[in-house]
């Protein structure tokens, strides 16, 4: 089992004062140096861990994104959190999943930090009309009834490698400022929780409404590429559905597309 | 689905000497095993429209059509898709895939990934024994029920 150490004392502070709104998402596990924080938080997940526990740390050496990809994670460069949900049918909804964990995201930053961060389909976080990346968000079920969902935000421009400063951007590049971790923390806990809540209700569909109003500009009308049965096949987006899957116009017919990624042709 | 139509069912079940029918369709889910059978598992025929593999690695008891079952003497499970996605081998490009034909592979053990709108669902075998047949290729879509693997039991 990964071994975990106090908190910081100025996180503990700020989750000691956020204890009510938070409930069972105060439970959070911390380490300074971690391999992947969904890796802890899956072996947690498996031990039994309620839903609300999370892990967050400091640095990644093997912080991971979708198939594989390395997640670059220096130390006090970025915020790693990985968090666990419970619910019988969560992996059979993975569209209000994953679009909700980014309105989740998208929410916690700009409560904590005032920055305007939008999403790009299905959950990264962007900005500008570049659509710089500043984060992302790595779903992954354990199990019939659990889920961890890894949140990687920049904060710093150290985290993200240079080759990509073209594509990345982090919250304190885009402020200007030092930002307050700890309240960026707090704000993803409670933006997790109410996702949570919303996940159960019996009509989800004001989440994918919510997931609409933070959408990148320009998203509507894009031409997307995407591999459909491992043909490279593209279209134009037109919104999401229900289920959250990208509807997309191809040759003259509406899609669903529910692959994981899309890659976004936009015009300068 | 009415009584009638349950009825027709479990005369064809007789009829073709069937251990077990599974039948899942909005929300309905109709499941029939004949008592003191040796359980040979089967695709649901409702999904049988899916694309399937060609059957040389395909061992009869595991073929598209419930009709086309034969007893063969092994017991067979067959791993299906819990959910629409897309079906990846390995755990990432390039790494080794996580069940080949002929792997002895235990109960909990991952076989393959599932994503959807970037969701990563890891698969399970519910059994232990050796894979006879991969049904589905790296990158393919899968639709819910689709058959993955087969397991020959230990």
């Amino acid at each position: 089992m990964t071994a975990f150490s106090t908190l910081p004392q100025d996180l503990q502070r700020a989750l000691d004062g956020a204890r009510e709104r938070l409930g069972s998402f105060a439970e959070l596990r911390y380490a300074d140096t971690i391999g992947s924080t969904n890796d802890a938080a899956t072996e947690l997940a498996l031990a039994g861990a309620p839903e609300g526990t999370s892990v967050l740390a400091d640095q990644q050496t093997a912080g991971r994104g979708r198939r594989g990809r390395t997640w670059s994670s220096p130390p006090g460069a970025g915020l790693y959190l990985s968090v666990i949900l419970r619910g019988e049918n969560l992996a059979s909804t993975p569209g209000l999943v994953t679009l909700g964990a980014g309105v989740a995201a998208a929410d916690a930053v700009l409560a904590a930090t005032g920055l305007p961060v939008r999403l790009k389909w299905p959950n990264d976080l962007v900005m500008g009309d570049a659509w710089k990346k500043l984060g992302g968000i790595l779903c992954e079920a354990q199990g019939r009834d659990a889920l961890v969902l890894g949140i990687g935000i920049n904060v710093m421009s150290s985290a993200h490698p240079p080759d990509v400063a073209a594509r990345a951007t982090a919250i304190e590049t885009e402020l200007g400022r030092a930002i307050d971790r700890p309240s960026l923390v707090v704000e993803c806990l409670s933006a997790l929780r109410a996702l949570a809540g919303a996940l159960r209700s019996p009509d989800p569909s004001a989440l994918l409404q919510r997931w609409r109003d933070r959408a990148a500009d320009g998203w509507r009308g894009a031409v997307v590429r995407w591999q459909d049965d491992n043909i490279e096949v593209s279209g134009v987006a037109r919104d999401v559905d229900d289920d959250g899957a990208l509807i997309v116009e191809r040759d003259g017919r509406r899609e669903r597309v529910i692959a994981g990624e899309v890659l976004w042709q936009r015009r300068p | 689905m009415n009584l009638d139509d349950i009825k027709d069912i479990l005369n064809l079940v007789r009829e073709h000497e069937l251990a077990e029918f599974e039948y899942e369709r909005d929300g309905l889910k109709l499941r029939i095993k004949k008592a003191g059978q040796e359980v040979v598992y089967a695709a649901p025929p409702v999904m049988a429209a899916a694309p399937v593999a060609p059957p040389s690695a395909v061992p009869a008891a595991a073929a598209a059509s419930p009709t086309a079952i034969e007893p063969t003497g092994v017991d067979l499970a067959v791993i299906k898709a819990p959910l629409v996605g897309t079906f990846y081998s390995s755990a990432e490009p390039g790494a080794r895939a996580f069940a080949n034909v002929g792997d002895v592979v235990k109960k909990d053990q991952v076989l393959c990934i599932i994503e959807a709108m970037k969701l990563m669902n890891e698969i399970k075998s519910d059994c232990d024994g050796e894979v006879s047949a991969v049904y589905v290729k790296n990158g393919q879509a899968v639709q819910f029920g689709e058959r993955l693997f087969a397991i020959k039991l230990s």
